[in-house]
Formats: structure tokens, sequence, C-alpha cells
């Protein structure tokens, strides 16, 4: 059947050197082994990396979620009612910005296969931030009742009062992001939190300057 | 296939698969493969029964065989802490008693994802899930006081949020204990419901739990494993939903916009 084989040359044939076999046997099963060993060591190592469940990260990247929430929902207020062009374009910037934020930060949880959401009561991973949490709202966040009256409140109004909380939300949120910096090693977190940081105090400069315009004019 | 004509000769075949472009295939699937052989030699020779001299050497068998054991060992935990880790969040709701799954009914009206306009029936009490408004409820921790129109609830729950709600007359302290659920968290909101069987009902999308007693440790859990995770749409949001507790309207087009406060 094999007529049309080729003729190229011998491999010396098999089942000469026994004892030269046991030792290939030997070593194949050791690397073999050490495969298997490398994966495994592979394979458990990240899950002692990756922060846990009760770590300060896990619970930053929870509850600055919650909290960006919130923002959003401000921002998309006032990017729909607001007559004011510098106004709408900050809480478009606000609500992008801050809802992609929360892509990152749930996504790090997926990735480090934890939940989205915790059991703990908000702000557990900040040391002395116990007293800070009112009715279920972290430092900053608006009322219901505020948020009533956002919805309710046209012109002048509307940009007075989405400005007034969105600085106080900017401020509880900053205060956050800084106690995840000091307490977080995780360079990602680190970095989130801190382009947080920057980037709310720039809008905090920038929503005093709208702030007096828009109570002067 | 087999080529017509004079026999081909075979050292023409090529081995590999680099060229012969527009040239057939001269020989039978898996004869290209070099062969040791000598022509008139048959293919191997008949291996000669390998007498293994004396006993076989135990020493590297040993260390091999520990080695792989303690691999396994180290790769079975692995596998263990990823799996615990990662369980998949529905088989932790499985475990609450008293969870009724209807994503298992494959119901074809609960698992209706649409938007239609205008008032809508639904096959559970609350529902858990079907075709639902386009303006989904406002989900981020609000408490309402009045019922809520399902159609818009129901859309929050496509969005990943957990819906309590009540008997309708709850006492103001049991209300209380569920409210403290729900504030200041995103991706819940709650309501009073007419003609609820139970003083409590809670759903995610495809999931209900029933009860009478507003501090039944179920409630917390079947919230902790469900909550966002339950999204049939992953990132969809609980802002710029609808906050106020109007029914739906029958015109053509609800599109109830969040913020008209009216």
């Amino acid at each position: 059947m094999s007529s049309d084989t080729t003729s190229l040359d011998a491999a010396p044939a098999s089942g000469e050197v026994p004892a030269r076999h046991r030792f290939g046997y030997a070593a194949l099963a050791l690397l073999l082994a050490g495969i298997v060993l490398g994966a495994g060591i592979g394979l458990v190592v990240p899950r002692f990396r990756t922060p846990a469940d009760d770590s300060v990260e896990a619970g930053f990247l929870r509850d600055m979620s919650t909290h960006h929430a919130q923002a959003v929902e401000m921002a998309m207020e006032a990017h729909a009612d607001s007559i004011t062009p510098a106004i709408v374009t900050l809480s478009a910037d606000i609500a992008t910005t801050q809802q992609a934020q929360i892509g990152y930060m749930q996504a790090w949880l997926r990735d480090w296969d934890l939940s989205p959401t915790g059991g703990e009561q908000p702000m557990a991973w900040m040391p002395d931030a116990a007293g800070s949490v009112v009715d279920g709202l972290m430092p900053g966040m608006a009322t219901p009742e505020q948020l009533a009256s956002l919805r309710k409140a046209t012109g002048k109004d509307l940009d007075v009062q989405f400005l007034t909380l969105m600085r106080a939300h900017h401020l509880g949120g900053i205060h956050m992001a800084q106690e995840a910096e000091n307490l977080s090693d995780n360079k990602d977190v680190d970095w989130l939190a801190d382009s947080m940081v920057t980037a709310q105090q720039g809008e905090i400069q920038l929503i005093d300057d709208l702030l007096k315009q828009a109570q002067s004019g | 296939m087999s080529t017509p004509g004079p026999e081909r000769v075979p050292s023409t075949v090529k081995v590999g698969k680099t060229t012969g472009q527009g040239k057939p295939p001269t020989g039978k699937p898996g004869a290209n493969r070099p062969n040791a052989t000598k022509p008139g030699g048959k293919g191997r020779k008949p291996i000669a029964p390998v007498k293994v001299a004396g006993g076989r050497n135990w020493g590297p068998i040993a260390v091999a065989g520990l080695v792989v054991v303690i691999a396994g060992g180290i790769i079975g935990y692995g596998v263990y802490a990823s799996v615990q880790g990662s369980r998949d969040w529905t088989d932790k709701v499985a475990e609450i008693q008293g969870v009724v799954n209807y994503r298992a009914q494959k119901n074809a009206l609960i698992d209706d994802r649409t938007h239609k306009a205008g008032p809508l029936t639904y096959v559970t009490s609350p529902p858990v899930g079907g075709a639902h408004n386009q303006t989904w409820q406002n989900c981020q921790g609000d408490v309402y006081t009045a019922p809520i129109a399902n159609e818009h609830a129901v859309h929050s729950l496509e969005h990943g949020a957990v819906w309590i709600t009540y008997k309708q007359g709850l006492a103001a302290d049991q209300v209380a204990t569920l409210q403290k659920k729900v504030e200041g968290k995103d991706y819940m909101l709650m309501s009073p419901y007419a003609g609820l069987d139970k003083n409590v009902s809670v759903q995610v999308w495809g999931y209900q739990l029933k009860t009478d007693d507003v501090n039944d440790s179920r409630i917390d859990t079947f919230i902790s494993a469900a909550r966002v995770k339950a999204s049939m749409e992953p990132g969809a949001a609980c802002s710029s939903g609808n906050t106020t507790s109007d029914p739906v309207s029958a015109a053509v087009s609800d599109g109830a916009s969040s913020d008209t406060g009216s």
C-alpha cells in the first residue's frame, strides 16, 4: 500500500535501547509533572493576589459605583433641562465620565470574581467613616428630597441647585477616592482614584465659577 | 481524487502542505509522510518483545509519582477555590428556599424583553419579567410610597434592579425595615403593591421570593446574591428613569419623561 513512499533516510529503529528509554520516560514524566505543577501554581496564585471580598479595594469600587450613579443621575437632569450651555456641557462631561468609570469598577470586581454589590454597610472599608452614612447615603450624596426638588427646578434655579448639589457630591467623592488611594496598593484602583481626585477638583473650580455667574446673572 | 493516466512517480511527492498548488494529490492521504523504509522491506521490523532486564527502576517512578500527586493536590485546590469564588449567582439563589425560578419555566411571556407602549398584563403578580415600557422606573434606592406602574418596574428588573414590593397598608415600622434595605443603594427600589398575597414580595428578573416576615433573612440573602447580577443588560443604569407613581397612559407612545416633575 505504501508504494509511493518517499525514500528519505531511515530513522534509527525503535525499541533497541531500553535503558535509555526508561530514563526518557522518567524525564518526560518529570516534565509533565512540572508543567502540571506550574499550571497549578498559576491557577492558585492569582487568587491570593487579587483583592478579597472584604478588602478596601472591593468596598471602594462598590461604594464609588453607587456614589457615581447618583452623580450621573443629577448630571442627566441638568443636561436635559438646563438652558445654560456651559452647564449642559459640564453635565454631559460628568455623566459620561462617571458612567464609564462605573464600568471600570464593575469590570474589576468581575475580574476578581467578586460580587458587584457587598453585604457590608456603605463606607465599611473606610476607617472612622461609620458616622458619615446618613439614611444609607454616603458623604456628599443628595437626599431624595433634594433630588425631587432638582427634578422640578427650571432655569436659574435648576442651575444653582445642580451646581450646589454636584459641588457637595464631588467633595464627598474626592474624600473617598483620596482615602482609597491611601489605603490601597492596587495600582489600577490607585490610578482610577487618583484620576477622580484630579478631575473632580478641577470641576469644582469650574462649578464655583458657574455658581457665581448663575447667582449674579 | 485518484489520478488517471500513467503511474505517478513517487519522487514528486512533497512532504507537508507548503506547495503543491495546482498539482493533484498524488497519493492516498497519509501516504506522504516520510517513511523510513527501504524499498522492498515491509514497514517495520517486527518489534522484538522487549525484555526488561532486572527489576523496574522504582526510584524515578516514585519521585515522579509523588510530584504528580502534589501537583494534583495543588490543582485540585486551585479549581476548588476558583469554583467557590466564581460560583454563579444563580446557584446561590437556587439555594434560597422559597425563591421561585421563573427563568427555568421558559415562559415566552415572562422571557419577552420587547418594549411596548401602553398598559400591559403580566403572568405573575407582581411581575418578574415580560414586555415592558421603554422607560424604566428610577431604581437608585428609590422608595416609592404609592404603587408604581408594572410596565416601568419590569424594565428596572431587566436592568438588574431588585424590586421590593409590600402589601398596601403594611405597618409603618415594617415598611421602615424594608426601606433600610433600599435607601442609598442603587439597583434597588421599593413600592407598595395592590392585592399582594403576602406581606412582602421581592423580585429580580425571572426570580421571586414571597414572605410574610419583613425580617426574613432570605430577603437579604436574595438581594445580595441577585442585585445587579440579575441584569439582562450588563451596565444598563438605574438613573434617568421614571420617578413618578403614575400608571402608564394608554396613548400610542408613553414616552413618560423622567424629569417632567408632573
